[in-house]
C-alpha cells in the first residue's frame, strides 16, 4: 500500500495510507459532530476532503472565483516584533498593504490587551491617525479582552484561577463578575478613542481565553459600541471551539454563555452587533492533519450554515487545523484554507 | 445490590449531590460491601464522567469543583471505614504544579489543578512565574511523585527543558516524574527534552498523571 | 504564513478588490453578497474581483490606489475619499479628515 505524505498537528511529516487518512477524516468529523451535536460531513465532502489532503502537489489553492478576504489578529505584532524586522508599525502596515497584498490589517500595541492601552491611548490614537492618512486598505485596531489582567497582582479582583481549585466557588464567581465591569469600561474607552481616530473597525482577539466572563465582557462592550458607532465594523475572534465555563452561570441576554460551540457562538455574536465572527478550533498536535481538518471543517460548516454575518476561520499557528508550530508548513496551511473555503464555505480567514 | 449502588454512586457524582453521595456510601458500608470498590467503580467512574463532560463543554469548572468536594466527603468515609477495619489506605500521590518562570498564564494550570485534585492526588500549586530551581526544591520538600509544568508561550517553553536538565543534574531524573503541557507544547517536544509525559489538555493531563503514578 | 494564505485563498488586497470586499464584510455582508455588491459598483463580473489584471485597470481608472507608487496617482486618504463614494459607505478616517480640514 503506497503511503501519502501529510502532516501531524505538530507540523512534522506523517506518511499515511489512504485507509488511515480516510479513517482519521471519519473520526475527526464524528468527534466534532458528537461534541457540538451537529451533522457530520457528507460522504461527498469526506471524499473531497480526502482529495485535498492526498493531492500530490505541494501547495493547493482554491478555484479562481472562490477567493475570500483575509483578516489578521496581532496584526502589527507579526513583522516588527515576532519576525524581529526593525520597522515601525506604519511600515509594517504598508508592507502588508503593498507587498503582501493583505485585504485588511490590524494595528495593535505590543502589550496586546485593552487594559494597558488606556494609559497610552494618546500615542495609539496618533499612530492610527497617521496610518489612516497613508493607507487604502481597511485598518482596524485590536487587542485581547484578557480578563486575567484584572486579577491580583495585576488588577483589583481576586484570582478565580486560584479560587476555583481551592473550592471557593461563590468567591470565584463574584471575582469574575467584578472583572467584567472593569473590562467593559476599558474596552469601550479604548475602542471609542480608536474609532474617533479613524479606525475602520475594532478587533476583539482570543475572546473567551479567560472563560465565559471574557465572552460576556466582550459582547456587552460590542453592544455598547455598536449603539454608539452603528456604521463601524466589529470583529470578534474566539479562543476555542467552545466557551470555557470558568463561571458557568453567566448569561448574555437569557442564554448561558458557557459551553456554546461555534454555531451557537455566532448567533450570540450577531445579537450583540458583531460584524465579523472569527471561529477558533484548536489543533491537536498529536493527531494528523486529516483528523484536525475534518473536525474544523465540520464545526465551520455548521457555523456558516446558521450565520447571517460573515464567518472567518482562525487559521493561525495551532488553530483551525494549521499545525502547532511557529513555522507551519505551507502544504498543510494551503490545504486548511482550501477545505475551509470550498467545503465549509467560510467568508474569510 | 452492588451494581445498583455503583450506578447510584455514578449518578450522585454526575449530579454533584453531596448528601446523596454520602448516604450511598454509608448504605454500602452498612450492607457489608467493600467501600474501596464502591469508591473506585462508582464514585471515581462518576467523577471521570464529570471530567469528560467538562472536556466537551457540557459541565463547567465550578461543577467540577463541586464534584471534587463530593469526592472528598465520600473518601473521608472510606478512609474511616478502612482504618476501622485495621487496614491501611494508600495515598495515590503528590504533584507539584507550576507555570514556568517568565510566564504569568495560570488559567489552564488552574483547570489542570482542579481536575487532578478530583482524582485524589494531592496538588501543591506553586502558582505562576516559578523558577525551575524553586519547582525542584518544592518537589523535594513535599516528597512529590510528579512535577507538572505549564508554558503558554513559545518563549517560555524552554524553561521546561531547563527543569529536565536540573532534575538530571541533581540526580532526581526518573525519581520525580515530569508532565508538561501548555499551548505551544507538543508530545514531540516532551520527548525531545526528556519529559516523562505530555498532556494535550486538562483531561489528558489527568490520564497521564494517573498513568505515571501507576507505572 | 500571510503569504501562503494570500496566495492560496486571499482576494489580493489592493492588487485586486480584496480591500473593497472586506469593507463590505465589515458592514456585515457575507462573502458572496459583498462580492456581488462590489462587482456591481465597479461594473465588473464577480469572478474578476480577484483578477489582478482586470482590477489593475479598474483601480487605475477609478484612481482608488494600487500596490505601485506612481506620480500623480492617488494614495492613502485620497483613495479612501473615492472608495467611500464608490461603495456608498461611511469611512471613519475620511469623515475625520473632512472634519479636521474643515471640508
Amino acid at each position: 500500500m503506497s503511503k501519502i505524505l501529510t502532516r501531524y498537528g505538530d507540523n512534522y511529516v506523517a506518511e499515511m495510507t489512504e485507509e488511515e487518512i480516510r479513517q482519521d477524516i471519519e473520526d475527526g468529523t464524528l468527534d466534532a459532530s458528537e461534541r457540538a451535536e451537529i451533522p457530520t460531513l457528507t460522504k461527498e465532502e469526506v471524499d473531497y476532503l480526502y482529495e485535498i489532503i492526498a493531492c500530490p502537489q505541494k501547495i493547493v489553492s482554491v478555484e479562481p472565483g472562490k477567493e475570500v478576504v483575509v483578516s489578521f489578529d496581532a496584526g502589527t505584532l507579526k513583522l516588527c516584533v515576532r519576525n524581529g524586522i526593525p520597522m515601525d508599525r506604519l511600515q509594517a502596515i504598508l508592507t502588508q498593504e503593498r507587498a503582501l497584498a493583505s485585504d485588511s490589517i490590524e494595528m495593535c500595541h505590543v502589550d496586546y490587551s485593552y487594559k494597558p492601552i488606556k494609559a497610552i491611548i494618546a500615542e495609539e490614537k496618533q499612530a492610527m491617525e497617521q496610518a489612516q492618512l497613508m493607507t487604502t486598505l481597511p485598518l482596524l485596531y485590536g487587542a485581547m479582552p484578557n480578563m486575567g489582567l484584572y486579577t491580583k497582582p495585576d488588577g483589583p479582583c481576586e484570582n478565580w484561577a486560584e479560587l476555583l481549585p481551592a473550592g471557593k466557588i461563590p468567591e470565584a464567581r463574584a471575582a469574575q463578575e467584578e472583572a467584567i465591569e472593569h473590562a467593559i469600561k476599558d474596552i469601550v474607552f479604548v475602542a471609542s478613542n480608536m474609532i474617533d481616530s479613524g479606525a475602520d473597525g475594532i478587533n476583539f482577539d482570543t475572546v473567551g481565553a479567560s472563560g465565559d466572563a471574557d465572552v460576556k465582557a466582550s459582547l456587552e462592550a460590542v453592544r455598547i459600541l455598536k449603539e454608539k458607532y452603528p456604521t463601524t465594523g466589529f470583529e470578534v475572534g474566539m479562543a476555542g471551539e467552545f466557551n470555557l465555563g470558568m463561571h458557568g452561570q453567566l448569561k448574555y441576554d437569557d442564554e448561558v454563555i458557557a459551553g456554546l460551540y461555534p454555531h451557537q457562538q455566532v448567533k450570540m455574536a450577531e445579537r450583540a452587533g458583531v460584524s465579523i465572527f472569527g471561529m477558533a478550533v484548536n489543533t491537536n498536535s498529536s493527531m494528523s492533519l486529516a483528523w484536525n481538518l475534518a473536525r474544523v471543517v465540520t464545526f465551520a460548516k455548521a457555523a456558516v450554515h446558521v450565520a447571517e454575518i460573515p464567518v472567518h476561520a482562525n487559521v493561525g499557528m495551532g488553530v483551525g487545523g494549521v499545525p502547532l508550530s511557529v513555522i507551519p508548513s505551507a502544504d498543510a496551511v494551503s490545504r486548511v484554507d482550501k477545505a475551509l473555503i470550498e467545503i465549509a464555505g467560510v467568508d474569510g480567514l | 445490590m452492588k451494581e445498583t449502588i455503583i450506578k447510584e454512586a455514578i449518578d450522585a457524582m454526575v449530579k454533584c449531590n453531596e448528601a446523596e453521595a454520602v448516604a450511598i456510601m454509608n448504605r454500602a458500608i452498612d450492607e457489608g460491601l467493600d467501600p474501596v470498590e464502591i469508591l473506585s467503580e462508582g464514585f471515581s467512574a462518576g467523577i471521570r464522567e464529570v471530567g469528560d463532560l467538562f472536556g466537551k463543554g457540557r459541565a463547567f469548572l465550578p461543577e467540577l469543583m463541586l464534584a471534587a468536594d463530593v469526592m472528598k466527603s465520600v473518601s473521608e468515609i472510606v478512609d474511616k471505614a478502612v482504618a476501622d477495619s485495621g487496614k491501611q489506605t494508600e495515598k495515590i500521590g503528590t504533584m507539584v504544579l507550576a507555570t514556568v518562570e517568565g510566564d504569568v498564564h495560570d488559567i489552564g494550570k488552574g483547570i489542570v489543578a482542579s481536575l487532578i485534585k478530583t482524582q485524589g492526588i494531592e496538588v501543591i500549586d506553586l502558582g505562576r512565574d516559578v523558577s525551575a530551581e524553586e519547582i525542584v526544591n518544592k518537589a523535594v520538600e513535599y516528597d512529590a511523585d510528579l512535577i507538572g509544568t505549564s508554558a503558554l508561550l513559545t518563549t517560555t517553553m524552554g524553561e521546561q527543558k531547563k527543569l529536565e536538565e536540573l532534575l538530571a543534574a541533581r540526580g532526581l531524573k526518573g525519581k520525580i516524574k515530569t508532565l508538561i503541557g501548555g499551548a505551544p507544547v507538543t508530545e514531540r517536544f516532551a520527548k525531545r527534552i526528556g519529559a516523562d509525559a505530555y498532556g494535550e489538555d486538562a483531561a489528558e493531563a489527568v490520564e497521564k498523571a494517573l498513568a505515571l503514578l501507576h507505572a | 504564513m500571510a503569504v501562503t494564505h494570500e496566495s492560496t485563498a486571499g482576494m489580493g488586497g489592493i492588487r485586486s478588490a480584496g480591500d473593497l470586499v472586506f469593507r463590505m464584510e465589515l458592514q456585515g455582508m457575507k462573502i458572496n453578497e459583498a462580492k456581488k455588491y462590489v462587482a456591481e459598483k465597479l461594473g465588473c463580473g464577480i469572478d474578476q474581483l480577484a483578477d489582478c489584471a482586470e482590477m489593475k485597470d479598474i483601480r487605475e481608472d477609478l484612481n482608488i490606489g494600487t500596490t505601485q507608487s506612481r506620480p500623480n496617482a492617488g494614495v492613502g486618504i485620497q483613495t479612501k475619499f473615492r472608495i467611500a463614494e464608490l461603495l456608498n459607505i461611511p469611512i471613519n478616517s475620511v469623515n475625520k479628515f473632512k472634519k479636521e480640514a474643515g471640508i
